[in-house]
């Protein structure tokens, strides 16, 4: 039965006399019980999809065409109406579950409010937050009813916010980006719970997420979207077999495979382009590697090729052969080749970490950041240091480059004991520096925003070469290492992509010629696309300039790409360390053996061994 | 740090008059004419603003004397425009001065932390204890009235508001990753803080500096009107108002034009602050 049928709509929004498209023409049918994913990079109009859908669309944003729910036509109800079908009819979790729940409510509250709204006679009191017991038993947190959002995990938040989406019985649940904003292990277990429960409800789930894996893991029905434009529709498991789009293959073959190192990850060039600019043709014309003269006539509309399979690529008898041969050709393992460290250049020994509380204030309780975490670096080496957040990976990092002191232990960098920054030379501190530099997770505040991307990296340069005549050259030179023009040197920080500015401020840490750069999450917040092309640039710097990483990532499949050994770290010590291999393959500790197995994998049996 | 971080004690934006683009132009215009009146007092003014005429006395407005004249016959219309100068020169001088003093000083504490931050924040909680005009009225009071004490005194009371508000955004750059990267790159404090954070916080402190502007307008103002201020007899807006308060029947204009350039100033002056304080923040969040 279907439940859910979107048809031919059009997003757009109007800022101060802009029209903006954000998406364009797209269609969707759920039947009862059914799960739908919708999958596309960032800016590709997922989000504003669903919200299309229930007819949650910010100020300024409005939507065309007909989005029928139970035979009813909901684009254009009013406000009134709309709100019996929201949380009764269609129910909705959002990625951020920190801001989701009202910090003022207990958590049970957020589910008898819903409760109340749709109960039919009179409710004692007492039945009702029995009611609410039952609801949040059945998202695994029967003993919340009485706590505030603050005293719970991010996991456990978006549970509760599952529970009151859940709490008006809806026959549609939407989920936007649900376990995106998790650590690996919580998300593998949110989306079994969400799995389940729309199983056992008979529910239809939209899930929109940006990870295919996750996608192919949990639908039955995979749409990908980029730039506003449904490019492929398909089943999972089609998709995965054999992409009919080459954006589709594209995305496939850039994430990060977790069961081998690859030569090199297969990137995107360039980035999403807006809905507009590519209006009139097939949006994914510009990075397509088989574009042709016909692709930029006309917007191609989803063709059937198989019963339930259709794209918009209109070259796809054409080009099928070869893009199954380069899928061949980039899954080829590669072999990992240790380099053997010649020597030693960082040592970390039983270094320990404590957050005091707030100063002078009493019942601020102390947080251990590091339990005595011990680990060496070898010059030209790459380590990775694997952790969930509180793992303390971040804080070690931090106190590598002296951003914090650590309470106790030793650490040795290029010789010199640098646990205390504040305590060095100016001398030691100088040379410190260009031994280890850092990258940072979010690519918009790495950069300052006033100053151009010239002036950054001169002022890196000049720092220690004071005196050098070719600043100038020295920039570009930089520039290009990480494969930007230079003409990039006159922008701003605002007029580069996120992939943009993190090739900046690797280059402002290149800039003092530093021989081991930390990469604290340093591809985490970027599209899969974007995040292929950042690795790549990473080998390759690493093959020309003979740098070591120390990389600090949640994620394995990315680590084991770019790492000869890894740390696994967890509640601040290490639990398991080795070639990078060994223990993902074969991963000994019970926490490593869960991390492992937490990695998105595509096929459904991923989330019932949870 | 968002917008309403501006601290509202003893003044605020004015909310209460719609900024349209109609009374933002008007602000402007007045602003504009103001700073003009200020420079070209003595080729603007038909007469000399101390001259007395005796002769003439008290007069309403008429096709010689605009303004009508005050008590002594001298030419309120003159008057009011060289009373610019006095508007101008104190304000401007409050609001640098509590400008470079609260930068300085919420830089080193924001950045530095520590004791140096102790030390600064205590001086800064202390004069907000003190009710302001209130000290400035018995300072000015106590050590006689002249317009420079007035002045110093009143940056005095108003640069910890500044340093506070430039403590509070130093703070919250200060953890951002741009500034943890200068410093692993080995930049020097001094260069962090003027030359990265500085710019990046001038948003907050610039329409901050003609919100100062407004408030120091009205305080010299209020000191003056008290004769705390500059000498009587003097062609500034506050003594102007002040002495002319009693001719408000026989000449209205003698008090109306001084009062109400005090308004229209304070106004023009707050609402181009805030209208300054928008464009830059949005500049500053453009992605």
């Amino acid at each position: 039965m279907r439940v859910l049928e979107v048809h031919g709509v059009t997003i757009e929004s109007r800022i101060g006399g802009h029209r903006r498209t954000i998406v364009r023409e797209f269609d969707l049918s759920l039947d009862a019980g059914e799960t739908v994913g919708i999958v596309g990079e960032s800016g590709s109009g997922k989000s504003m999809t669903a919200r299309a859908v229930i007819g949650l669309l910010p100020p300024g944003v409005s939507a065309r065409g007909s989005v029928t729910y139970d035979g009813r036509e909901l684009i254009g109800l009013p406000e009134r109406e709309l709100g019996g079908v929201r949380g009764s009819q269609i129910g909705l979790i959002l990625q951020d579950p920190f801001t989701m729940l009202n910090p003022l409510l207990r958590c049970g509250r957020h589910i008898t409010e819903v409760l109340e709204r749709f109960e039919g006679g009179r409710v004692s009191r007492r039945a009702r937050r029995a009611e609410a017991t039952r609801r949040l038993a059945e998202v695994g947190i029967a003993d919340a009813i009485d706590r505030y959002p603050f005293e719970l995990s991010g996991g456990m938040r978006q549970r509760v916010a599952i529970a009151a989406a859940l709490a008006g019985d809806p026959k549609i649940l939407i989920a936007d980006e649900p376990s995106t904003a998790l650590d690996a292990t919580t998300q593998k277990e949110l989306l079994a719970l969400l799995k389940s429960l729309q199983e056992a409800r008979s529910m239809g789930l939209v899930l929109i997420t940006h990870d295919l894996r996750v996608a192919f893991a949990v639908c039955d029905r995979v749409c990908v979207l980029y730039a506003g434009s449904l490019l492929e529709v398909g089943a999972g498991a089609a998709l995965e077999a054999e992409p009919l789009h080459p954006y589709t293959l594209g995305l496939l073959l850039s994430e990060p495979p977790g069961d081998r190192r690859l030569a090199e990850l297969a990137s995107i060039p360039g980035a999403v382009p807006s809905p507009d600019d590519v209006a009139q043709m097939c949006p994914f014309t510009p990075r397509c590697r088989w574009a042709a003269p016909v692709c930029g006539a006309g917007r191609p509309p989803l063709a059937l090729v198989s019963p339930g399979r259709s794209t918009a690529c209109v070259r796809i008898h054409e080009i099928r052969e070869s893009m199954r041969e380069t899928r061949v050709v980039v899954e080829q393992p590669a072999p990992i080749r240790p380099a053997r460290p010649a020597s030693r250049l960082i040592e970390v020994e039983q270094v320990e970490k404590v957050f005091e509380g707030a100063v002078g204030r009493r019942g601020g309780a102390a947080v251990v950041a590091l339990a005595g975490v011990s680990l060496e670096v070898g010059a030209h080496e790459s380590v990775g240091l694997v952790g969930e957040s509180g793992s303390g990976k971040t804080t070690l990092g931090r106190c590598l480059v002296g951003l914090e002191t650590p309470s106790a232990g030793r650490i040795t960098i290029d010789g010199i004991q640098a646990a205390d920054y504040a305590a060095l030379s100016s001398g030691d501190r100088r040379r410190l520096r260009r031994v280890v530099q850092i990258i940072f997770q979010d690519p918009y505040s790495s950069l300052n925003p006033v100053r151009s991307v010239g002036t950054t990296l001169r002022e890196a340069i000049t720092l220690y070469e004071p005196r050098s005549r070719r600043v100038g050259e020295e920039v570009e030179a930089l520039l290009a290492k990480v494969g930007l023009p230079g003409s990039y040197a006159a922008r701003k920080p605002v007029a580069l992509s996120g992939g943009e500015r993190q090739r900046v401020a690797i280059a402002r840490a290149l800039a003092v010629k530093p021989r081991l750069i930390i990469c604290d999450e340093a591809v985490s917040a970027l599209d899969v696309s974007v995040q292929a092309q950042i690795l790549n640039l990473l080998k390759t710097l690493r093959a020309d300039l003979g740098i070591g990483y120390l990389f600090i990532t949640h994620d394995l499949p990315v680590v084991r790409q770019v790492v000869d050994r890894i740390y696994v770290l967890h509640r601040g010590a290490v639990v398991e360390s080795g070639p990078v291999d060994a223990v993902i393959d074969a991963p000994q500790h019970p926490y490593t053996v869960k991390l492992v197995e937490s990695m998105p994998r595509s096929s459904p049996d991923w989330l019932r061994d949870a | 740090m968002s917008g309403d971080a501006i601290p509202t004690i003893g003044r605020g934006r004015m909310r209460w008059i719609p900024r349209t683009p109609f009374t933002l132009a008007f602000s402007f215009l007045v602003v504009g004419v103001v700073v003009l009146l200020a420079f070209a007092a003595p080729f603007v003014a038909p007469r000399d603003p101390q001259a007395q005429n005796l002769v003439v006395g008290l007069t309403t407005p008429n096709s010689e004397f605009w303004f009508g004249t005050d008590a002594v016959g001298r030419d309120v219309f003159s008057r009011t425009i060289f009373g610019a100068r006095g508007a101008l020169i104190g304000p401007v001088l409050i609001a640098l001065g509590a400008f470079v003093i609260g930068n300085v000083l919420g830089l080193l504490a924001g950045y530095k932390g520590g004791l140096l931050d102790a030390a600064i924040m205590r001086w800064v909680d202390l004069m907000f204890a003190l009710p302001g005009l209130l000290v400035a009225i018995v300072l000015v009071g106590v050590l006689g009235s002249s317009y420079a004490l007035a002045v110093i005194v009143l940056l005095v009371l108003t640069s910890p508001f500044d340093t506070r508000i430039i403590r509070g955004a130093t703070l919250e750059q200060r953890s951002l990753p741009y500034v943890e990267a200068a410093r692993t790159l080995g930049v020097p404090a001094p260069r962090i803080m003027f030359r990265h954070i500085f710019p990046n916080i001038l948003p907050i402190t610039l329409p901050n500096a003609f919100l100062n502007f407004a408030f120091s307008l009205v305080a010299l103002s209020a000191l003056s009107f008290l004769g705390l201020g500059v000498g009587p007899g003097s062609a500034e807006w506050g003594r102007m108002l002040a002495e002319s308060r009693l001719l408000l029947f026989d000449n209205p204009m003698a008090a109306l034009a001084p009062g109400g350039m005090i308004v229209l100033t304070a106004a023009s002056m707050n609402l181009v602050g805030d209208w300054l304080y928008e464009r830059l923040a949005d500049r500053g969040r453009a992605r």
